[in-house]
């Protein structure tokens, strides 16, 4: 994760960012000119009420959606004006998601599930196996990796989620209200993973209107009809870097 | 392609492996049946190629005064091995005032290896009976012989001797009497000696088997250079095999028809198979790109895993095709379909499952990568007629299965169009058989007045018509005459036909302008119509029998003969030397009459009586096809509802939560899926047969004016049989959507959603 920051590069930038529906020809303004930096490392919380567009930015942040004006950097490089097979090779390399739905393959194994980044972004079948093993392990997940996603609980769907969106060691995990479908207690597991991850230095993005979980971050971000109203660093910082108690191998 | 693409196709395949092995059965249905359909079809229209085969044909005979040295010829570059040779002797057969040159050709009571007569009836030469023959079949029917039957000859020496028909055989070596004779028996060596003693008024036949019967002409060459003097004439295979052809070309058009027909099914089918499976796995598709897969690599994926099952399908039917030939049609079919048809069949299918796959899988590609929250049921309020209904008690099953059968409109548009084109296939299907059927019921309809033609044979020809009035259960004779006619800008020439006369004209069935009225006039079929370009109402100039003269063409009739290249004009037209007397007397029956029992009484009268072939009796290989391709239609029509099914219950799982919730017993649920898709099929079944009576007539006249027939000759099928064909189509289709409504009605539904 070395050479973005030696540049001093923010992970992710967005100058303006400006996204319009169109319903039945009614312009819906979802994102409003939001500038946002985002600097590697960083924990970043996105909060706002039901409505304000913190789906839609998250969206664009990974591509998923187009923007109608403005810039998206991300490391450095100008993103926004991308083609859409272009956006999609710059996802399975630097970007992971997690989503409210989980969103896992059925028809694959829990194995198969986390083997795909791997295995679309070329890596031999063995090492995806083996990077698959790692990850499962450290996620507790090791006995399921033979399972249907549909056998298992929302919570471990959720870290079967999370070991797919890690499996490429992304620059940036983007993550829309990854507890939003989850109890508390499943929600308590995902949140710890999270915060693992995070001290191992891992670039976070997370949407969600609990203020709870945003607690966890060192920063939070608040929308409101598509636009920043606040923006400030969650005090204390509680961020402690690396450590023998490492979960996650990240950028080895 | 790439380890994920690959590791996701097998996911998929794995996880529906029933509806995989659908599509590939149905696919492999309709290449079976194209390939079968095909198979019959050359080897019907080619009777040559069968025949060679199972005889070990020779591919060149040598007709020589003296017998030739074997050796010599099997020394020949290019010959395999040789038949015979065999003393061949002219002689007469006459029974019962009939005469006809027949050609006596000596064999061994054992069958050699190359040239072997086929036994059809009866038995082969036999040295225990020295007076048996065995006469060749197309001989053998045209002069009513039987096995068993008397075979008495005329020597040229004029001595009769009483042989017997041993048996019927068919050979691959001659073409069939009458288009090529003499007539053909072979006789024991001993037997032909005595009814020819004299070596010298024989001839000597040797045939020679090829190693490649593409160096045909350049063998038959040698072979009259070595045999310098010697040869009389020598027959090849090409031209035995081009008097068999038989004119094929309304069936051509007909299996093409089926062939277009079969292969737009198949091309349904996959297409809807995966356009159903794509569109029930957008929510994968799209998390799948919002992993990084690309367009191209979701549509490469797609593409791969349904046209892999397409191809596999094609495969198996090829496969199915050649084992279906090679044992169920073992008896009908001696030589496979030969590989042009089956390469075109092949590449054609395999051309529709790209073509078929291709579009679903591009706009599968093209699913936006963002995974949608689980679908929400559309929140459809009871409409005022609902309601109604509810108020006045009917069942709620009912209701809400209506209900549910139109709040989806692409599955409900699926399901509907998934039924409707197999149905409307199946019927135009049926408008073929009842055409059929109309062919062979009132073949009057179709210029087939008489099914009986009479010459006069033994009879003084001025008088045949007389003896043929005289029987009981014949109605009407009208005399006819044939002749060459020369029409202008050709360089070959058409039949005219003169039948009945202007007072008294034969029942031609006219479907376009009228019968002729005046010596002038004429009618003709749209074959004859569309050769020189003219129209009913015009003039034509034309030379018949080598008189010139000008006729107007009145009308246009159907005309099953000679591809719809006959000019009819009525008999006191021609000039008087063509005219009179007339060739033969078409006869036209009291319905009900015995064919074959007036056949006999007449030609015991003297007449020579011969049977009018009714095209239709040339089609019957269609009605198996019809038959098949129904059976392959069906199933197609199943598996697409299967699809629609899936793609249905996908977007039900909630609604049944719903109903559960409302109170609903698993039966009722079960009711409800039902009658939604009982519907949706009753609909679909009932559109599709209304278009396919309509289009049946409409597309079977396009098939018979392009045959030369003529347009006129369409029928639609009978309602009643319409009527029963789609109440088994809906009853079926109902039994298929019970199957997922039941499993479906009796899960229990996860309340909350994943
Ligand atoms: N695909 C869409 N088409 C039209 N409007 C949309 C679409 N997606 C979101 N919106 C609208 O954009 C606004 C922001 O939505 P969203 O980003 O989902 O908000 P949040 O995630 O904060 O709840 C809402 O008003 C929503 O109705
Ligand atoms: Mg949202």
């Amino acid at each position: 994760m070395t050479t973005a920051s030696e540049a001093g590069q923010p992970a992710i930038r967005t100058v303006n960012l400006v996204k319009i529906y169109q319903t039945g020809g009614l312009p819906v303004p979802a994102v409003r000119g939001v500038d946002l930096r985002v600097e590697p490392g960083e924990f970043v919380a996105v909060m706002g009420p039901s409505g304000s567009g913190k789906s839609t930015l998250v969206h664009m942040l990974g591509g998923l959606d187009t923007r109608t004006s403005g810039e998206i950097w991300v490391e450095g490089r100008r993103v926004d004006t991308l083609n859409e097979s272009a956006w999609a090779v710059l996802r399975r390399q630097q970007i992971g998601f997690v989503f409210q739905f989980f969103n896992l393959v059925d028809n694959m194994t829990v194995a198969d599930n986390v083997e795909l980044p791997a295995l679309l972004a070329g890596t031999t079948p063995r090492h995806a196996r083996e990077r698959r093993e790692y990850l499962l392990g450290e996620l507790g997940l090791a006995d399921k990796a033979d399972s249907a996603p549909a056998q298992l609980s929302g919570g471990e769907q959720q870290r079967v989620a999370l070991a797919r969106a890690l499996a490429n060691q992304p620059r940036v995990l983007l993550a829309d209200e990854p507890t939003g479908n989850l109890d508390s207690r499943n929600t308590r597991d995902v949140l710890r993973l999270l915060g693992e991850v995070h001290r191992q230095g891992q670039t976070i993005v997370l949407v969600t209107h609990d203020g709870r979980v945003a607690g966890l971050a060192d920063r939070v971000v608040t929308l409101l009809d598509g636009q920043i109203v606040d923006d400030g660093a969650v005090a204390p910082r509680r961020r402690t870097r690396g450590g023998a108690g490492d979960v996650v191998e990240l950028r080895s | 392609m790439n380890a994920a693409e690959r590791r996701w196709i097998r996911a998929d395949l794995r996880a529906r492996r029933g509806q995989a092995i659908l599509t590939v059965l149905a696919v492999a249905g309709i290449v079976t049946a194209l390939i079968t359909a095909a198979t019959l079809l050359e080897d019907g229209t080619n009777p040559w190629r069968g025949l060679f085969a199972r005889g070990n044909g020779a591919h060149v005979w040598v007709h020589t005064k003296d017998a030739p040295d074997p050796a010599l010829l099997r020394s020949l570059d290019g010959v395999a091995d040789i038949a015979g040779p065999y003393r061949s002797a002219p002689a007469t057969f006459a029974l019962g005032g009939k005469k006809a040159p027949v050609a006596l050709q000596e064999m061994s009571p054992v069958l050699p290896a190359v040239g072997r007569p086929i036994v059809r009836d009866g038995r082969w030469l036999d040295a225990a009976d020295p007076a048996g023959v065995v006469v060749e079949r197309s001989f053998a029917r045209a002069s009513g012989l039987r096995a068993g039957g008397a075979f008495p000859v005329v020597g040229l020496d004029g001595r009769t001797h009483a042989l017997t028909v041993a048996g019927l055989a068919e050979s691959g070596d001659q073409g069939f009497y009458p288009e090529w004779t003499p007539g053909l028996a072979w006789i024991l060596p001993g037997t032909l000696d005595q009814v020819e003693p004299k070596i010298a008024r024989s001839e000597s036949v040797v045939g020679l088997r090829l190693a490649d019967p593409d160096d045909t002409a350049l063998v038959a060459q040698h072979a009259i250079t070595k045999l310098a003097g010697q040869v009389q004439r020598v027959t090849t295979w090409r031209e035995v095999e081009a008097s068999m052809e038989l004119d094929n070309r309304l069936l051509g058009v007909l299996l093409a028809l089926f062939g277009v027909a079969g292969l737009v099914a198949a091309a349904l089918a996959i297409a809807n198979a995966t356009g159903g499976r794509v569109l029930t796995q957008r929510r994968d598709i799209a998390t799948l790109k919002s992993l990084g897969f690309t367009r191209r690599q979701v549509a490469r994926m797609l593409l791969a895993e349904h046209g892999a099952l397409g191809l596999a399908g094609i495969v198996a039917g090829v496969l199915c095709g050649r084992l279906v030939t090679a044992y169920a049609l073992a008896d009908t079919v001696a030589v496979p379909l030969s590989p042009v048809p089956l390469l075109a069949i092949a590449f054609g299918a395999a051309a529709m499952v790209v073509v078929a796959v291709w579009l679903p899988a591009w706009r599968g590609g093209g699913t936006p990568p963002l995974p949608a929250a689980p679908v929400a049921p559309p929140r459809g309020h009871l409409s005022r007629l609902a309601r109604l209904a509810l108020l006045v008690r009917l069942p709620p099953a009912l209701v809400l299965g209506a209900r549910d059968a139109f709040t989806r409109r692409l599955p409900a548009f699926l399901t509907t169009f998934g039924v409707a084109v197999p149905m409307m296939m199946i019927t135009i299907g049926l408008g073929c058989w009842a055409t059929l059927d109309a062919f062979q019921r009132h073949p009057e309809r179709v210029g087939q007045a008489a099914p009986l033609l009479a010459r006069p044979g033994a009879v003084p020809a001025t008088s045949a018509g007389q003896v043929a009035l005289a029987d009981p259960d014949v109605l009407a004779a009208y005399p006819g005459s044939e002749v060459d006619a020369l029409v202008p800008g050709q360089t070959r020439t058409v039949r005219a036909r003169a039948l009945g006369s202007v007072t008294d004209p034969y029942p031609f069935s006219v479907v376009e302008g009228r019968l002729f009225r005046d010596r002038g006039e004429a009618v003709a079929g749209q074959g004859l119509l569309d050769l020189l370009h003219v129209q009913v109402g015009d003039v034509i100039r034309v030379t018949v029998g080598g008189t010139p003269v000008i006729v107007r063409i009145v009308g246009r009739v159907l005309e099953p003969e000679q591809d719809g290249e006959v000019l009819s004009v009525p008999l006191d037209g021609l000039a008087a030397k063509d005219a009179l007397p007339p060739q033969y007397h078409a006869l036209v029956l009291r319905p009900g009459a015995d064919l074959a029992a007036v056949r006999t009484r007449l030609q015991s009268q003297g007449l020579e009586v011969s049977y009018v072939v009714n095209p239709a009796d040339r089609l019957v290989v269609i009605r198996v096809i019809i038959v098949a391709l129904v059976v392959v239609l069906a199933l197609i029509g199943a598996a697409n509802l299967l699809t629609a099914s899936a793609v249905g219950l996908r977007d039900h799982a909630l609604d049944l939560a719903v109903l559960k919730a409302m109170g609903l017993t698993p039966r009722q649920v079960m009711a409800t899926l039902v009658t939604g898709t009982g519907l949706l099929v009753v609909l679909g079944a009932g559109a599709g047969a209304v278009a396919g009576a309509l289009l049946s007539s409409g597309l079977i006249d396009l098939q018979g004016a392009a045959s030369g027939m003529g347009a006129g000759i369409g029928r639609a099928p009978a309602p009643l049989t319409l009527l029963l064909a789609v109440l088994t189509a809906v009853g079926a289709a109902l039994l298929i959507a019970l199957i997922p409504a039941r499993r479906a009605a009796r899960a229990r539904i996860p309340v909350t959603p994943r």
